[in-house]
């Protein structure tokens, strides 16, 4: 049954894979078709009077066409623009469908991960079926079913000091739907080195951060934040949550910044911050500074003229991706196994487990914990350790035979509460791996967020 | 001297840290933006793992750090600004 909806899965994934190929076929054929009628005798577009727009564009973008402000001039640019997205996630889907539906003529999209089930609540282009697949794919299946006439490129890889210039070379404007601090730096180098302007979002939780930067006077993002924050200070979406329709919000104005910028209308966000607040509906709009003569890469005298390794700059990963920490020796940690095997054999313990009290209501271990978020143990460690103690010595346990078990989600905090109890009496250990190990070794049932 | 009471705006990372989105906070009227930083520190000591990494505006206006002089108004609105990473 398991195998058969897998392939089930996994056929309507290649269809659908192979029917986006044909409509590129199909729209690269009408193109040239058109082109072709062009040099002969019998030119498509001469019976509207208009040299720039087919019929077929007139009717499909005729709402917009009708602004003043676009108009077919605006139309035309925005056919010929070439857009770069970085990051084919929560910010980058509502940004390409924007982009594709307005007529972007050709939409580059960058992201080397693949579907999962937990991005579908704010990465709306992908599908249930698709998980699995190639981020940037699947977007560019999505925005293809809405515009075939527009030309996707892909591009499957994890942008780096390598191959950042060779890829952002071919286009005119570049959207950072990124989400982490490293490719952030490094795609602000890029686009100042190449002189591109960057259209760039942000989310987390219920706020959003928008600007363009490297444009018409105005900063780049080494400008306002010339150094990295300390990535222990970084907190990402799988650790802080997001509400989906926040990114949505701020893609859409990424979208709409660049479509301003392509089109040559409007005001764009240079040299401002747009702060928006989702849980109170209020947006801030801040003037910056201007472009900072003393900018190592903007600058009058740049020291940086080419791109350099910015995992090392930053100290951190380019990745939103948690990473397993080695805080502890092994002798104190245990597996979720040799703490199943603990709880079987009856063994009287205190179950400290760290994570949020809304994490708590998500799913908990079979024994009662006491419930203590690690930043509340990380700011007094030594209550902590006395009420522990208290609880043990209440149960008339002695203090140095019971084990103290921390657990979190996945064995990182987990970690540090260990540590910070260290210097105590206790017999304390963690959970190596956290609940993300619980389920995967012992309980195939326990929900994993 | 004489002091104000000025409006103080958090985002992003500053209000995880604080644990609040705005604080009312008096300063001396005559000041200037390192001042106003240190001051805040002083307030919000845990604030100083990210000192470095803030943009500060007053009033929606970018807040150069440097020592010139600048006055203060009761109800101005100063807004301590962390990036966000995430998307
Ligand atoms: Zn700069």
């Amino acid at each position: 049954m398991a195998a058969d909806l897998e392939r089930l899965r996994q056929e309507i994934c290649r269809r659908e894979e192979e029917l986006s190929e044909l409509k590129q076929r199909l729209a690269d054929m009408e193109k040239k078709s058109v082109e072709d009628a062009s040099d002969g005798t019998e030119p498509k577009t001469i019976h509207n009077g208009n040299q720039k727009l087919t019929n077929d564009q007139i009717g499909r973008y005729s709402r917009q066409l009708i602004l003043p402000e676009l108009g077919v001039k605006g139309q035309v640019k925005l056919l010929s623009s070439k857009v770069l997205i970085v990051g084919a996630g929560g910010l980058g889907c509502p940004a390409a469908i924007y982009l594709a539906a307005a007529g972007v003529g050709k939409i580059g999209i960058v992201d080397y991960d693949e579907v999962e089930i937990s991005n579908l609540h704010r990465q709306i282009l992908h599908t249930e079926h698709r998980v699995g697949v190639s981020k940037a794919e699947s977007v560019a299946i999505s925005c293809r079913n809405l515009n075939s006439s527009l030309n996707f490129i892909t591009h499957k890889v994890q942008l780096s000091s390598d191959n950042a210039m060779s890829i952002i070379r071919d286009y005119d404007i570049v959207l950072d739907a990124t989400d982490n601090v490293a490719t952030r730096y490094l795609l602000n180098d890029a686009c100042v080195l190449a002189g591109k302007p960057l259209v760039s979002g942000s989310a987390l939780r219920f706020e959003g951060q928008l600007t363009v930067y490297n444009h018409k006077g105005g900063p780049c993002y080494r400008c306002l934040y010339p150094k990295p924050p300390p990535p222990e200070t970084v907190t990402n979406c799988s650790d802080g949550g997001v509400l989906g329709v926040v990114p949505g919000i701020i893609g859409c104005y990424q979208a709409l910044e660049a479509i301003k910028i392509a089109a040559d209308i409007g005001t764009p966000l240079n040299q401002r911050l747009m702060l928006f607040d989702a849980i109170d509906c209020t947006t801030r709009t801040i003037k910056l500074r201007g472009r900072q003569v003393l900018c190592p890469v903007c600058g009058d005298n740049p020291s940086m003229t080419q791109l350099i390794d910015y995992e090392q700059f930053c100290g951190a990963r380019a990745t939103d991706k948690d990473q397993e920490k080695k805080v502890l020796p092994a002798s104190s940690r245990m597996t979720a196994k040799e703490y199943q095997t603990l709880l079987e054999n009856g063994i009287e313990h205190v179950l400290l487990d760290v994570r949020l009290p809304v994490e708590m209501e998500i799913c908990h271990l079979p024994h009662p914990a006491l419930n203590i978020p690690i930043n509340t143990v990380k700011k007094d460690p030594s209550a902590l350790v006395e009420q522990i103690k208290r609880q043990l010595a209440s149960s008339g346990i002695p203090l140095d035979t019971s084990p103290v078990v921390v657990v979190c989600r996945r064995g990182n905090d987990s970690q540090l509460a260990v540590q910070l109890l260290h210097d105590s009496n206790l017999n304390i250990r963690d959970i190596r791996g956290g609940l993300h190990a619980w389920a995967r070794d012992v309980d195939s049932l326990f929900p994993v967020y | 001297m004489d002091r104000v009471k000025v409006k103080l705006l958090f985002f992003a990372k500053s209000r995880e840290i604080v644990g609040k989105k705005e604080a009312d906070f008096e300063f001396a009227s005559c000041t200037t933006s390192v001042s106003i930083l240190e001051k805040l520190i002083e307030e919000y000591p845990e604030l100083s793992v990210i000192a470095e990494n803030v943009v500060l505006s007053l009033n929606e206006e970018y807040l150069e750090l440097d020592n010139q002089e600048l006055t203060l108004q009761a109800g101005d609105e100063l807004a301590i600004i962390p990036p966000i990473s995430g998307g």
